[in-house]
């Protein structure tokens, strides 16, 4: 050791001792998430996907929000960025057990885009395309029309349930008699009371809505008034898993037994909550769109408590 | 006396360590959180990371072993607090949620970087003054000159 180490930085020694053990903290490290990834059997969304991919497992695709007919310089052909989401969809190298269209299929809920909607989900390859109404295609008739082109099987005003590989799945309407934020309604609250008295405290349940089942931000509607209610309903379910559209960006929360997930839309992006004076359309840079749309591929595996999502951007 | 309670307070700061550890763990493998987007990674990383940190305390209190604590402890407060702000890239939670496992992280973590604040201050005092530390460096900066 020289007085000149000493005095103005450490000896060596000191710096040798520091490197070992950030070496072994390191070390460590690296072995400790490798054995944790071994213990939870995948360590990725992607990897969870495919373990997922296995025999039995439940594998379905989450669209949202493609709003045809909208003109507007947030998205200048909203068909072809539908197209393309469709096309993604069929691109992923398995056919998923169904694909859900989370509403807003149309802007203007005219026939001219439900009838093209349905024409384009008719090409994508899966064995069932379901769909959940958006505010956008109930806001001039109550839901009428969307009834008329997607309401076949349902109850209601649009809602039903099925199950599917061990997985519970309800689609749920809170878009027709929009307030200041969606509402379910008695009569399918009680619709959820009888489907689900059934069931198991095990069964893994998946919710779909239009407008999300969590206060994301009430101040732009973004919130269903009586989801308090569903969540008591649904509260002894170990693993209950709420995907919603309507918001136009990913986003993610829990809430006690439940996950929230919000998609990413196929048209245009709106704000983050409260970034702006109200949740009117984005315009993103050219070229930037597509990272702001896409769709979410979700799988699961029997045995498995949770569901695997992943969310891939437009390409 | 001294090195005794210096023992203890590394003992403590590895027990808090790990507990934030378990807690991210648990998490991670059994509520669901290694499948949200960035922050399932981040857990894993965390824990982890805290878990190698507490299990070297228990053999050494090096500066960097207690620069890790407090980064582990750090991280963990910081990801709790903009969860429920501004959001960890798109995933919030609200108050104490997941309970219990939200009120024990944030006990160990503030824990923790009190035993280690601590423990900074009783080293720093009790260095002779000739002693070269960071703190006095940064802290005089006529003397380099």
């Amino acid at each position: 050791m020289t007085g000149e180490d000493s005095e103005h930085g450490m000896t060596r020694r000191q710096l040798m001792r520091h490197t070992a053990w950030f070496g072994a903290a390191v070390a460590l490290t690296v072995t400790g998430s490798e054995v944790i990834s071994h213990v939870a059997g995948d360590g990725s969304p992607a990897a969870a996907a495919a373990v997922a991919a296995g025999p039995g497992a439940l594998r379905f695709v989450q669209i949202s929000d493609s709003h045809l007919g909208f003109t507007g310089p947030a998205n200048l052909d909203v068909t072809a960025t539908f197209g393309a989401a469709i096309n993604q969809v069929n691109a992923l190298g398995y056919e998923p057990d169904f694909v859900m269209h989370s509403g807003d299929i149309t802007h203007l809920t005219l026939a001219s885009e439900f009838g093209q909607a349905k024409e384009m989900m008719a090409d994508i390859a899966t064995p069932r395309v379901f769909t959940v109404p958006g505010e956008h295609d109930t806001i001039n008739d109550g839901g009428k029309l969307y009834r008329k082109f997607f309401g076949a099987g349902t109850l209601g005003n649009g809602w039903f349930s099925f199950d599917i590989k061990g997985v519970h799945i309800i689609s749920l309407v809170n878009t027709t008699s929009v307030d200041a934020l969606g509402v379910l309604g008695a009569d399918q609250l009680d619709f959820v009371r009888r489907d689900v008295a059934g069931l198991s405290a095990e069964t893994p349940i998946v919710v779909f809505s239009h407008i999300p089942l969590y206060a994301m931000y009430p101040k732009w509607g973004w919130g269903t008034s009586d989801a308090v209610t569903l969540l008591g309903i649904l509260r002894r379910f170990g693993s209950v898993t709420a995907l919603n559209g309507h918001v136009h960006q990913v986003f993610a929360k829990t809430e006690g037994n439940v996950t929230f997930y919000s998609a990413a839309p196929t048209c245009y992006p709106l704000p983050q909550p409260g970034q702006a004076p109200a949740p009117l359309p984005v315009t993103v840079p050219a070229g930037e769109l597509s990272s702001a749309l896409g769709i979410r591929t979700v799988s699961f595996q029997a045995g498995s408590t949770n569901l695997a999502l992943t969310d891939e951007r437009l390409t | 006396m001294r090195s005794a309670v210096l023992i203890g307070m590394r003992v403590l700061t590895a027990v808090a360590t790990a507990v934030t550890g378990y807690v991210h763990a648990d998490l991670y493998l059994n509520n669901g959180y290694r499948v949200i987007h960035v922050v399932g990674p981040g857990f894993l990383l965390l824990s982890s990371g805290a878990f190698a940190v507490a299990a070297l305390l228990l053999i050494g209190g090096s500066p960097v072993l207690r620069l890790g604590a407090a980064a582990v402890a750090a991280g963990a407060l910081g990801g709790f607090v903009m969860s429920r702000t501004v959001g960890v890239f798109g995933f919030t939670e609200t108050g104490l949620q997941p309970a219990p496992q939200a009120l024990i992280s944030l006990i160990s973590e503030l824990g923790a970087l009190a035993l280690l604040l601590s423990w900074h201050v009783i080293l720093l005092r009790s260095r002779p003054a000739s002693a070269f530390t960071w703190h006095r460096w940064l802290l005089a900066p006529a003397r380099r000159s």
